[in-house]
């Protein structure tokens, strides 16, 4: 029975964060830089990482959402892109939030520089050209806009899901 | 809802963000930007001109067996600001000042290519 359940509730959490991945790719968004955006999906991300008791599980519905998404829209190079920002920001935002001393607005910023340091890496790499580290600052900047945005999400989300009886089998998984 | 250690943390990313700028000012990596302007006048080198240290505006005339092209350095870039060609598309192109950046006439067969000094320099390609 648990096992079934925490199937679904993987499954819901994959499918909700692949959702708003298509749904990001209509909204029309302001050029900043190139690989700036909203970041939605990584909503989802940041909610089960506060929801869900086991970082395996938080890992797992990323790298499943990524795959799927790769699998929707763009190539080898988006899958990488996407790779890396996700594994950097999840990286950081389990230790950060392992250190108890911030809240989930901090966290989910932290996660939106560190996406983005995770992605210029990555572009370095492939273009092999280190200058590409000099969009850090504009795409730091970014990040944190879009993580602050998407940490108030999340605590909103989070305020009105702890009320559900459901949240308290959700913990158990 | 948004604590002290937040703000700090945040202050601290964004700070680090910008150790690779600081890194490539000190390394002195920004002088491989080097440009210089190569003219060609049909087929053939007839003038090479650094841009990269040019300041100031300074004008000369190509005469060439089909007509006349005035050429303007301003600053670091560089154009074709008169001639007596028929289309004058030369002449529209403006002031160029990136490397790779070319204005031609063709019916003089005049070229001005902007070059990177350091040959190595790939091509930036926009990361998505």
């Amino acid at each position: 029975m648990h096992k079934t359940f925490r199937l679904i509730i993987l499954g819901l959490f994959v499918a909700q964060s692949l959702v708003l991945y298509i749904i990001e790719g209509m909204i029309p968004v302001p050029f900043i830089a190139p690989g700036a955006k909203l970041g939605l999906a990584n909503l989802i991300t940041v909610i089960a990482l506060y929801s869900l008791p086991r970082k395996r599980d938080v890992c797992l519905i990323l790298f499943l959402r990524i795959m799927i998404s790769t699998a929707f829209a763009g190539g080898i190079n988006a899958f990488l892109y996407s790779a890396a920002g996700a594994s950097f920001s999840l990286g950081c935002m389990v230790l950060l939030k392992k250190t108890g001393k911030f809240s989930l607005i901090g966290v989910s910023a932290a996660g939106g520089i560190f996406h983005n340091l995770g992605q210029v890496i990555i572009a370095s790499l492939i273009v092999e050209n280190i200058k590409i580290m000099l969009y850090l600052p504009i795409l730091s900047i970014a990040g944190v806009g879009t993580g602050i945005l998407i940490g108030i999400t999340a605590l909103f989300t989070l305020q009105h899901l702890t009320n559900l009886p459901l949240y308290q089998r959700l913990r158990k998984i | 809802m948004i604590k002290k250690w937040d703000i700090t943390l945040i202050i601290i990313f964004l700070c680090l963000s910008l150790l690779p700028e600081a890194i490539f000012i000190l390394s002195g990596a920004t002088n491989a930007a080097k440009t210089i302007a190569v003219i060609q006048v049909d087929g053939k080198e007839y003038k090479t001109i650094p841009l990269s240290e040019h300041t100031g505006t300074d004008k000369f005339t190509i005469y060439t067996n089909h007509g006349y092209n005035t050429v303007t350095v301003r600053d670091q870039s560089i154009a074709i600001t008169d001639a007596d060609c028929p289309d004058q598309i030369c002449v529209n192109e403006g002031f160029i000042s990136k490397p790779g950046a070319t204005t031609v006439c063709l019916p003089h067969k005049v070229m001005i290519e902007i070059r990177a000094f350091d040959s190595s320099e790939p091509d930036i390609i926009p990361a998505r």
